[in-house]
């Protein structure tokens, strides 16, 4: 397969980025490339670099030089929204979601593009609009099925548990519907039962719904064994690239992660 | 939460606004209460209803704007009286109106937008301060402009209220003009929290960083907030118009401003039920102490009523200040927590 092939069958690709915050340079020259339907990790030790990286892919930072290319376009200075519009999933650190409404209604908000009614519709509540609410109320309760949230459906989410709410995040991302699904450090905080289920859930994305995810995560095993591609990170350069076991092996990561002899 | 074996098939079911047939029926009883009650009331009573209702439109355009988008409004008064002086310019042309209620509403709302640019950079106590602008600009504009434009300081007369030919002046029929209104505006402010915009604005105020991420232009939802919010405020106006048939900048003070937001914050900021029960409470508080105070007026000394008089804004100031101690979710939250209580009836509530 020649080098151009290999170019344009990739999802996202991030090409030389180069982020400087005044003296401290954050990204030297990083190159990423998700393929499709590949579960992608970027880790690294603390400051290297992940979370800029992450950033400079969903449209918070701006690299200096480089560029983010998307489903064969440039996305380089496209504004965060914009790149949910074009299927640019994102699920955050920390807790991120809508904490007055109900787990269902955060799920709603993320097909809002999808959605077409407007203020006046919204003041009168007439046929058009119950139709629209009755199609996405039905696609919303797919994602519901799929995350295993039934029983919440109604409840509000700010009385929901740390790991609950990660997953209400995870299922309103998927409600972008998106080409690409961003997840940045989604087992930090989480019990091992948690991490469980979320691995699952994140391997189910993939193979049922063929979405490419890619994941900043600090936890090794969980890296380790569900990824097909580990992108390693240290000092804003990427030192490997590879599958997690010839990641492992590597001297480099290793001496990133454990020092030098 | 729902009594036990009540079922939905379908969802727009399940998103009504009143899922019980015990609702329909409360609701229906308080409906036909408003529709007689004008039969065994005065003209006071029938004035203070009117004005109620006037109150609480523009009240539920608050809790569009601050309620539900989180963006601080304390102009909501100034906006009831663009509201007004569009309402009494364009009727004053001879204007049907079903054309003067909607243009007022929406010229309003194009006002406001003015006002809610700031909103898009900046956020709590400036946005108060930008929003206190739009007050204070209010009367200093009517006065600048031409007199016969907008009555300046005089103010402007307004033909009472007609509609197909058929004058609405009295007070019985003016008080169904604006109970209609009224009972639509519940309409609408129940059917945002079940909408797609109500949604978003709930996100922007919610969580800004992740609304913008998750395709929900922020900026643009915080200016809808205002537009949406002052729509209500518009046509509160309009009613304020045909109902003192004069407009003067007197009656659109940030006192009244603040008083909106005071019954908000007293019956609860996230809830259309929020704005019903703080309109009722503070009005019958307010009207409650002006009856004491002219009877104790009459009955004994002038000067003793004239000090129950001063009491009103203490009393009221009070008011908003415990709530925001005690209880900062409202009576709202007092109601809810009661509902749920009598459903869930003779189980311990959770």
């Amino acid at each position: 397969m020649s080098a151009i092939a290999v170019d344009s069958d990739l999802v996202l690709e991030a090409r030389d980025l180069h982020l400087r915050f005044g003296n401290v340079e954050a990204l030297k020259q990083v190159s990423i490339r998700v393929r499709p339907g590949e579960i992608h990790a970027i880790i690294g030790p603390n400051g290297a670099g992940k979370s800029s990286l992450l950033n400079c892919l969903s449209g918070f930072y701006r690299p200096q030089t480089g560029s983010v290319r998307f489903m064969g376009g440039d996305i380089t200075r496209l504004a965060p929204n914009r790149r949910a519009a074009v299927g640019m999933g994102r699920t955050f650190q920390g807790i991120q979601t809508y904490p007055s409404m109900t787990a269902r209604e955060n799920i709603l908000t993320g097909f809002h593009n999808c959605m077409r009614t407007g203020m006046l519709d919204a003041l009168l509540y007439w046929g058009r609009v119950r139709r629209e609410e009755e199609a996405f109320a039905a696609k919303a309760e797919e994602i519901i099925e799929f995350l295993e949230l039934e029983e919440l459906r109604h409840t509000v989410v700010g009385d929901l548990s740390y790991g609950l709410r990660k997953r209400v995040d995870l299922g309103r991302a998927i409600a972008l519907d998106p080409k690409v699904l961003i997840m940045d450090e989604p087992m930090a905080g989480m019990n091992p039962e948690e991490k469980g289920d979320l691995a699952r859930y994140i391997l189910d994305i993939r193979d049922a719904r063929g979405i490419p995810v890619v994941l900043v995560e600090h936890d090794m095993e969980v890296v380790m064994d569900i990824s097909d591609t580990v992108t390693v990170i240290d000092f804003g350069r990427v030192i490997a690239v590879g599958t997690p076991a010839e990641v492992r092996r590597d001297p480099a990561v290793i001496a990133a992660y454990l020092g030098k002899e | 939460m729902l009594p036990t074996g009540i079922q939905f098939s379908t969802y727009t079911g399940e998103a009504g606004i009143l899922k019980t047939n015990r609702a329909r029926i409360g609701v229906l009883l308080i409906v036909i209460l408003l529709l007689v009650a004008p039969l065994m009331s005065g003209p006071y009573l029938l004035g203070i209803g009117t004005q109620m209702f006037i109150t609480l439109i523009a009240v539920y355009g608050l809790h569009v704007t601050v309620g539900m988008a989180g963006q601080i409004n304390i102009a909501q008064s100034a906006f009831v009286g663009v509201g007004a002086f569009a309402a009494a310019k364009l009727s004053s042309y001879g204007l049907p109106f079903w054309v003067v209620l909607p243009l007022a509403a929406v010229i309003t709302g194009l006002v406001s937008v003015l006002f809610a640019l700031p909103a898009a950079r900046v956020k709590g106590f400036y946005l108060a301060l930008t929003t206190l602008a739009a007050q204070v600009l209010f009367p200093i504009v009517i006065l600048g402009l031409p007199q016969d434009w907008l009555g300046g300081l005089v103010g402007l007369p307004v033909e009472p209220l007609k509609i197909a030919g058929y004058s609405m002046g009295s007070p019985k029929h003016f008080y169904y003009f604006t109970l209609a209104l009224v009972l639509l505006a519940t309409y609408a402010a129940y059917n945002l929290h079940r909408s797609r915009l109500g949604r978003a604005l709930k996100a922007v105020r919610d969580n800004d960083v992740a609304a913008e991420v998750m395709g929900v232009p922020v900026l643009r939802y915080k200016i809808t907030a205002f537009f949406t919010g002052s729509l209500f405020a518009g046509v509160a106006g309009a009613c304020t118009a045909w109902f003192l048939q004069f407009v003067t900048i007197e009656s659109f003070t940030l006192f009244a401003s603040v008083w909106y937001l005071g019954m908000l914050i007293v019956g609860g900021l996230h809830s259309p039920v929020g704005a019903i029960l703080g309109v009722l409470f503070i009005t019958f508080l307010q009207e409650g102490l002006h009856e004491v105070a002219t009877l104790v007026m009459r009955s004994q000394s002038h000067a003793v009523g004239g000090a129950v008089f001063a009491t009103t804004n203490i009393v009221l100031g009070a008011c908003i200040l415990l709530a925001l101690i005690f209880e900062p979710r409202g009576l709202a939250h007092r109601w809810s927590v009661l509902r749920t209580a009598y459903q869930l009836w003779p189980f311990p509530r959770q």
